[in-house]
Order: structure tokens, then sequence, then C-alpha cells
């Protein structure tokens, strides 16, 4: 439970919007986690959270730096390789939901695991397992834009789990929605890290979310301000 | 998940139902005006072809060596019979005959032109060339003491004659002596062939021989076979055969016919390619449009793990639907509308004048054939499929996020 699974070294990131214009997003960041744990990374606008998030996941790629995820390394390998690492190791939730708007909210948590090759009865199986966790087996089969938004992001954290990754990366996902639908979706997100062992990493500046995590990493101008410990 | 690939793909299409159908339409269009213009042009060529084999050279024509480059009656076939035993006995032989012919002159009381005089055997020329089918005034027939004589139709509008009308046919005979006989006018054929009707007189077998004084040989046999492709075979057997006579296809003694056939082969790719080049363009835009607009919906499929080709899978699936369905409607219409014109013909009355100029009927026939179809099918799917490539590579250049937050 407290193998350190998940390392963060000397993350740098520079992006160039001008020609002679540089903006240092993440400066040096290094930070570990734990297998299993449930981390909040906050600061203010612009420190850098989505950004440290999008590298960790592979979606972006650190200007230096390195990210390993069990022993795997993240940066500077072949797209096709990260792909495959997203697929079977990594689950995203957006702060915009991001479901695939043509399919519905069974085909949206069914289509990682579709993507894995897992056979048909164990995507019903397992949709249905977490759609029941989330309180969304009734909306199975409706479309994106038929859903509330606090619906829509249960969707999606139901795509992310459905598919057992080793992390999911959760960027800031209570930003749209209500501070009920907030609570009860961090509840559910707490009792899937506890339930399904999976390591949860979610960025907010929500005190109330941020409330909720074990481990607290305090982003600042692109730096690590804290790096604290919970109970 | 081929499955959920198609489901993406066709959802998608649905979901953008009318841009989905104008392209469709787009592409059935001009598919559609494609297959029109190939099954109407090929027509007319071979209307062209027909009627030059038909009224004329037949698909091998044999000839006395040296009667093409110096027609005169001491140049004749004298192997008549045992070229037309062979003939007869050769399954892949549907028809045959023999004319005798001669320049000559036909004059009025008024007007004289110069001509071809034709010995032909009108119950063979009918069934070999169908040539009773050419004649638009008159009867089929030189009447009972064989006296009448058909004109081609430009012949007998120069010479401003009339059926029933009254023509003197005079021409060299084999004593190199002028001789002349006076004919009745019982028919007048268009044939579409240009220096036929322009120029040719058909008279009765045994009046030409009388009229040449030439009881033995003819000048031509022409020949019409079962199936086209035994021509090259039979030319080159009847050449071994009979070594002393000039064996020629009716490409050698029309050629422009065959230049005709490949410049229209020509022209039909050149259209091929504008209208494709054009409907492509269509289909690019739509494409395009619908990639960059959908650009945040890939870019999510690619963060949660879905790889790139899949991606231009479903992408590629998209654009194969809407190629496959405007291939089939514009297959379909095309299609019928050839199979109408095949039958019933598209007539060009209005341009008849202009068309017999270059040897065409008024009445264009459609040809059908497999391969419009096929070539059709591949310049849809290439057009389809091409229009994609710029979308994804643009898809291609952005990573996941950068594709998320574009829009």
């Amino acid at each position: 439970m407290n193998s350190s699974f998940l390392e963060v070294k000397n993350i740098s990131k520079t992006f160039q919007p001008g020609r002679d214009v540089q903006v240092a997003a993440l400066a040096d960041i290094t930070l570990s986690f734990n297998r299993g744990e449930f981390v909040v990374i906050h600061g203010p606008s612009g420190s850098g959270k989505t950004t440290l998030l999008n590298i960790m996941g592979g979606l972006d790629s650190p200007t230096s730096g390195d990210v390993i995820l069990d022993g795997e390394k993240v940066t500077g390998v072949p797209e096709k390789q990260l792909s495959r690492l997203r697929r079977d190791h990594i689950g995203f939730v957006f702060q915009a939901y991001n479901l695939i708007p043509v399919l519905t909210a069974r085909e949206n948590i069914e289509y990682v695991m579709q993507l894995q090759g897992r056979g048909r009865l164990e995507c019903t199986n397992r949709t249905q397992q977490v759609a029941e966790k989330l309180a969304i087996d009734k909306l199975l089969d409706k479309l994106p834009n038929q859903l509330s938004g606090g619906q829509q992001q249960r969707v999606a954290v139901a795509r992310a789990v459905a598919s057992s990754p080793k992390l999911i990366l959760a960027d800031e996902p209570t930003a749209n929605l209500d501070s009920k639908s907030a609570a009860g979706l961090m509840d559910m997100m707490q009792a899937l890290n506890e339930d399904e062992g999976i390591t949860i990493i979610f960025s907010s500046h929500d005190p109330l979310v941020i409330g909720k995590a074990k481990h607290s990493v305090l982003l600042r101008d692109g730096m690590v301000a804290s790096d604290e410990f919970f109970g | 998940m081929f499955r959920i690939t198609c489901r993406i793909a066709w959802a998608s299409l649905a979901r953008r139902g009318s841009r989905s159908l104008l392209v469709v339409l787009m592409i059935a269009m001009s598919l559609w005006g494609l297959l029109f213009l190939e099954g109407i042009y090929d027509g007319m060529t071979e209307q062209m072809i027909s009627n030059a084999i038909r009224s004329d050279s037949g698909q091998i024509s044999l000839f006395a060596a040296g009667y093409r480059q110096d027609p005169d009656l001491d140049r004749l076939i004298s192997q008549t019979e045992e070229v037309g035993r062979l003939l007869d006995n050769d399954r892949r032989v549907r028809s045959h005959v023999q004319r005798l012919r001669q320049d000559g002159l036909a004059a009025t009381a008024h007007y004289a032109r110069s001509v071809t005089v034709f010995g032909v055997d009108l119950g063979a020329e009918r069934a070999h060339g169908r040539l009773d089918r050419y004649l638009i005034a008159g009867a089929y027939d030189f009447g009972d003491r064989k006296k009448g004589v058909l004109l081609g139709a430009r012949l007998a509008d120069k010479l401003k004659v009339k059926i029933g009308g009254k023509l003197i046919v005079s021409a060299q005979n084999s004593a190199q002596e002028v001789a002349g006989v006076a004919l009745t006018i019982t028919g007048i054929v268009r044939a579409n062939n240009m220096a036929l009707d322009e120029a040719a007189v058909f008279i009765d077998m045994d009046k030409a021989r009388e009229l040449f004084m030439t009881p033995t040989g003819v000048s031509q046999i022409c020949v019409i076979l079962q199936d086209e492709q035994d021509i090259a075979a039979l030319r080159q057997e009847l050449q071994q055969r009979f070594p002393d006579l000039e064996v020629l296809r009716w490409d050698e003694i029309y050629p422009a016919l065959l230049q005709g056939r490949v410049m229209m082969k020509g022209f039909n790719l050149v259209m091929s390619l504008l209208i494709f080049g054009v409907a492509g363009l269509g289909i690019f835009g739509v494409m395009v449009v619908s990639v960059l607009e959908r650009l945040r919906e890939f870019g999510i499929m690619l963060a949660i793990g879905t790889s790139f080709s899949r991606v231009r899978q479903i992408i590629f699936t998209e654009s194969f639907i809407l190629g496959a369905t405007g291939y089939l409607a514009g297959s379909l219409l095309g299609g019928a509308t050839l199979v109408y014109f095949y039958h019933h013909g598209l007539d060009l009355t209005v341009f008849s004048q202009g068309l017999q100029e270059f040897g065409m009927d008024a009445i264009t026939y459609a040809v059908i054939r497999p391969q419009y179809f096929l070539t059709a099918f591949g310049a849809v799917m290439l057009a389809t499929l091409v229009s994609v490539l710029i979308p994804l590579r643009l898809l291609k250049k952005s990573n996941p996020i950068e594709a998320i937050n574009k829009v």
C-alpha cells in the first residue's frame, strides 16, 4: 500500500506564446506518490496544476525532467506507447466532463474497456457494477446532452474507473458542479479509492474538496510550496 | 471494437444529417453525370465504328494485293469461291459479303458527280450489315429487271434526284473503255459513313459485272465475326492461307475511327478527372470542416487512450460511408439513365446535320460497360479518402490537450 509508484523528477515546463516570450509554467518539480493515495494538488489559478496533471498523464510533454509510473517511463516515449499507457493504466476526469457526445453513457463507459480488448460480457458487467456505485445505472442509455453536469461528471468518473487503471488523474472535477453535487462526487471518488485501491490525484482550489485529501500538494508559481500528508 | 468505430462514425454522420446528405448528393450527381457522359460518348464512337463496319469495311476486309493503292479492275480477288467456302465453314464468322467496286460518274440531265459504284447482293448485304436499315426513302430493292439503284443520301441531295428519277451511271470497264447504263433510283440510304453517303451508288452485282465486263472476281470481301476478340486470329489465318491477298482489320481501313475511340477514352478520362476533381474539392471541404469541428472530440478520444490509428479508422469509416452511399445512389441513378438510353436512344436530331458530318447517328444509343462502374468506384473512393488526409494531418500535429482546448 505504501510503495512509491509515481515519481515526478525535476519536471520543468516552459511555454513560448510569442517569439521572444517564454513563460515558465513549472519549475523543477519533484514529487513522489504512493500506491492507493488520494491526493489533491491545489493552488491559485495559473500555478501549474493542470500542466502538472497533463504531464503526469502523458497528455503533454515536459521541457525537462521525467515522470515514472510504476517503473514505466511516461515522458520521452513514442506516442503509440503513450497511448497504450493511457489506455491501460491511467484514467482521466476532466473539468469539462469531455464525454464523447455521440455515444450513450453506457458506450462512453465501455469505450476504454473495449479499446483494451475486453469481452462484451465483462464490459457489460463492469459497467453495471461501476454505474451502481456512482448511482448512474438508470442513466446508462442517455446521451451526454441529456444529462446534467453532475451526472455527466459521474459518467466521466465511471469511464475513468471502469477500465481498472492504476491511476486516476482528475483536473478540477468539481469546478463546474454545485456544492451538493461536488460533495457527492468527492464522496463517491473517495469510496472508489478505498474500495478499488486506485491512486487518485486531483487538482482543485475548492477548500471542501481539498479537505477530503490525505496527501496535499500546494503549487505556487509553478513550484511546490508544500507537500503534506494527513491522517 | 469495430462496432463502436462504426457506431461513432455513423452517429457523427447522422448528427450532421444535412451536411452528410449534401456530400452524398454531390457524389451521386457527379457520378450520374460521369456515367451518362461515358455511356453516351462511347455510344457515339461505337455507332461510328459500327456504321463503318456494317456499311463498308466489315471487321476484316480482303483485297487483292495493291488494290487499295490503285483500285483497278485488274486487281480483283480471284479466289472468291475458296475464300467464301472457308468463311462459310468457320464458326467464328457471322457473315461475309463480296463487293465489286469501281470509280465512275453518275449523271442526271442537269448534274453530274463522281461516284463509287458498288456491285452488291442486296440479300447478302441485309444479312451482313443490315444495309436495309440505312434506307431513308424508297425501297430496298433493285426491281425485277435489276435496273434499280440505291444512292447515298448526300449524293442524292447534290444530284437533286428523287425516288423514281433516272440516273446514268458510267465507269471504265475492264477493257479500258467507258461503259454506261441507265438506271432508276429505287432507294436512298444514309449510313452515316461520309464516304458512302457522299458517293455510293449501289447496283446489282450482275448488273455491275455486265457494266464493268468482269464475269468473275470481286474487289472486296468483308467479314463480320461473332466475337470481336477473334479478329486478330482470323486475320492472321486468312493472311497465311491467302498470302497474295491483303487482309486488313477495320481500324486499318478507318484509322481515324480508332483514333476517335482512343480520343474519346482520353476525353472521358479528362471528364472523370474534372468531375471528380470538383466533387473531391467539395468532399474535401466538408470533411475538413467536419474534422476540425470535432477536433475536441478526437482529442478526448486520444486522451483516454485511443490510438491515432483508431481515430484515423473512424474518420476513414465516415468518409467511406459517405463515398459508398454516394456511389450507390449515383450508380443506381446513372445505371438507370444508361439503361433507358440503351433501349430508347438519345435523340439529338436538333444537331443531326453536325453529327452526320462526323458519321454519327442522330439517335445515339448508350453503351453500358461494367468498367464504368468499377472505375467510378475507384474514383469515388479515392476522392473521399484523399479528402481526409489533410484533416488527419492537422489532427496528428496536435497533441490531445491541444486538440481538446482548440475549440
